[in-house]
């Protein structure tokens, strides 16, 4: 009798094996065609991007500074006189990756701001208005260099690609009002002078996890209630939310836990991250570009420091030190303003004085 | 002679500079209420700022409410009878004028004393967040200028007949009229913001009353 069972449970399983291999079979050829067809729309991606790079640069002018190359259409732009004064800037920037950009031109569209005429769609390159400033130009140039993009790490690390500042300084007066008011411990300890806490506040510490980021109750209620009350005060999340802003610490981790993956904020924003790593090219010279986009294996903070050529340490404890020098004047009168209300004063009392009411006789 | 003047003013404006004194004295106060709560999250600095910058904004309403109503309080009693009295003094009128302006800036020293107080007494109970500072002498210096301000530009209007009254209405009038038909012809004439810009800035006379009043910030 137990003999005949096992061939028994094969025969009566036979069926449904064979059906779950042709379900597979089915699921394997329909995944083959759909690979077959991404891999025909990126083709057709391809050749449309090249057509319209082809019907961009056709029938224009190159301009040449340096390294920089500018496609654009004859305009009465300066041009040349803003890559004259945006090369240099991105050399000290790039270092010898600058060169790399030969290979990389920007592609200008000028066009008539005052026409109504329409004008056919660019999809590459940038349109700008032919009476932009040369000041203008010059900061368009630093702020959308044609840099390659670098790995995935980076760039999401980093929100985009590596591109130069157009204003450093202030750029560090915003971080500083992050380290500040930022709902995080991290960020308040890191302005404290913990060097560790700036490497979790940077997201250079630990994987990007909830608790890692925001360890306490206050700060996930906190993170809740400034950057996500238009998100979840209302459908489905709405209970959740109230609960949250009442103190539940289980509603705050359930709502933030529910967020799509990669948009949990970092505790200091992609400003912060700019700044740590525009100092670690400043720090490593003309070669810091090539060692950043090096090793891409590595953790960020690793790659950092190595740009810098220093250790992670020493780099977060400049980056803090700049930060800290930022910090912005707060809002008071300047001296001479108290000068002038008291003229002002002075002025309004003699209006006074002179008054038509008593000019008697 | 000044102190009779002082006497005079006071008795008129006594009411409006108590209120004055008390509102100036518990606005700092109100605005850091949420810093004071001892279940406060130390973290929240940014509602804190924004807490500090909304109630920011009446202290020039504060200011250029008492500086109207102290110059109004100055001159009602003139105007009422005629200014016989002040002409029947012993006194050149610029002396008169000036020991009035004299006696209304003295009586609102006591809504400038107390936001001073207020806000000393405001940072020192609340818990600021690190990174972040109390101003607390800024703010009232400040608060004195407008305030000061206020009442000399409501004095010399006071001070005024209706025809002077008349005149600075018009002035304001035509300006928007103007800027209303070059609106109309589509000419690109920003005599408003033109405007603006002249008083509102530095060195203009309500520059003081403009930007950000905090008794806390970075």
């Amino acid at each position: 009798m137990c003999n005949l069972r096992t061939p028994l449970f094969l025969l009566l399983l036979s069926p449904a094996l064979s059906a779950q291999d042709s379900v597979l079979a089915k699921l394997q050829r329909r995944a083959d065609s759909l690979a077959g067809e991404w891999r025909r729309a990126n083709a057709v991606a391809d050749l449309a991007d090249s057509l319209e790079h082809e019907r961009a640069v056709t029938g224009r002018d190159t301009i040449a500074v340096g390294a920089l190359r500018i496609v654009a259409n004859p305009s009465p732009l300066p041009l040349r006189e803003a890559g004259v004064r945006a090369w240099p800037v991105i050399d000290s920037f790039y270092g010898r990756a600058a060169q790399d950009l030969a290979q990389r031109a920007y592609i200008i569209r000028a066009f008539d701001p005052d026409t109504t005429v329409p004008r056919a769609r660019l999809h590459v390159g940038m349109e700008v208005p032919w009476n932009m400033t040369e000041e203008s130009l010059v900061l368009l140039l630093i702020s959308n260099v044609p840099v390659a993009p670098p790995d995935a790490a980076l760039q999401e690390w980093l929100g985009g690609p590596v591109r130069p500042s157009v204003n450093a300084s202030q750029d560090r007066v915003g971080v500083y009002v992050q380290l500040v008011t930022a709902p995080s411990q991290a960020a308040r300890s890191c302005f404290q002078g913990r060097l560790d806490s700036c490497a979790l506040a940077l997201g250079l510490a630990t994987a990007p996890t909830l608790e890692a980021w925001y360890p306490s109750a206050a700060e996930r209620r906190s993170l809740v209630i400034t950057a996500f009350t238009d998100y979840f005060d209302h459908g489905a999340t709405v209970a959740a939310y109230h609960s949250c802003t009442a103190g539940s610490d289980s509603a705050c981790t359930g709502l933030l836990r529910s967020l799509p993956k990669g948009t949990l904020p970092r505790p200091l924003g992609a400003d912060a991250r700019v700044t740590l790593v525009h100092l670690a090219l400043r720090l490593g010279g003309r070669e810091a570009y090539h060692r950043l986009l090096a090793g891409r294996d590595a953790p960020i903070g690793a790659r950092l420091a190595s740009a810098a050529g220093v250790s992670q340490d020493s780099l977060l404890a400049r980056w803090r030190e700049e930060v800290i020098a930022a910090r912005p004047s707060a809002v008071a009168l300047p001296p001479w303003a108290f000068l002038f209300a008291l003229g002002w004063v002075a002025i309004f009392a003699g209006c006074g004085l002179r008054s038509s009411r008593w000019r008697v006789g | 002679m000044y102190h009779v003047i002082l006497y005079s003013q006071w008795k008129w404006s006594r009411l409006i500079v108590l209120l004055g004194t008390i509102a100036g004295f518990a606005l700092p106060i109100i605005s850091l209420q949420g810093a004071a709560a001892a279940d406060r999250n130390p973290l929240a600095a940014q509602e804190l700022l924004r807490a500090v910058q909304s109630w920011g904004t009446l202290y020039p309403v504060l200011a250029t409410t008492l500086g109207l109503l102290v110059a109004i309080a100055t001159w009602a009693p003139d105007h009422r009878g005629r200014h016989i009295h002040a002409l029947s003094l012993p006194l050149p009128r610029w002396r008169y004028v000036l020991l009035r302006f004299a006696a209304g800036v003295t009586v609102l020293a006591g809504p400038i004393v107390a936001v001073l107080l207020g806000a000393v007494l405001a940072t020192a109970l609340a818990t600021i967040p690190p990174g972040l500072q109390g101003y607390p002498l800024a703010l009232a210096l400040r608060f004195a200028l407008a305030l000061l301000v206020a009442y000399a530009v409501f004095f010399a209007v006071s001070a005024g007949t209706t025809r002077t009254a008349g005149i600075i209405l018009g002035v304001i009038a035509a300006v928007i009229v103007v800027q209303i038909v070059a609106g109309v012809a589509n000419v690109e004439l920003d005599l408003w913001g033109k405007l603006a810009l002249v008083i509102l800035n530095w060195p203009g006379p309500l520059a003081v009353f403009t930007g950000r009043w905090m008794l806390v910030d970075v």
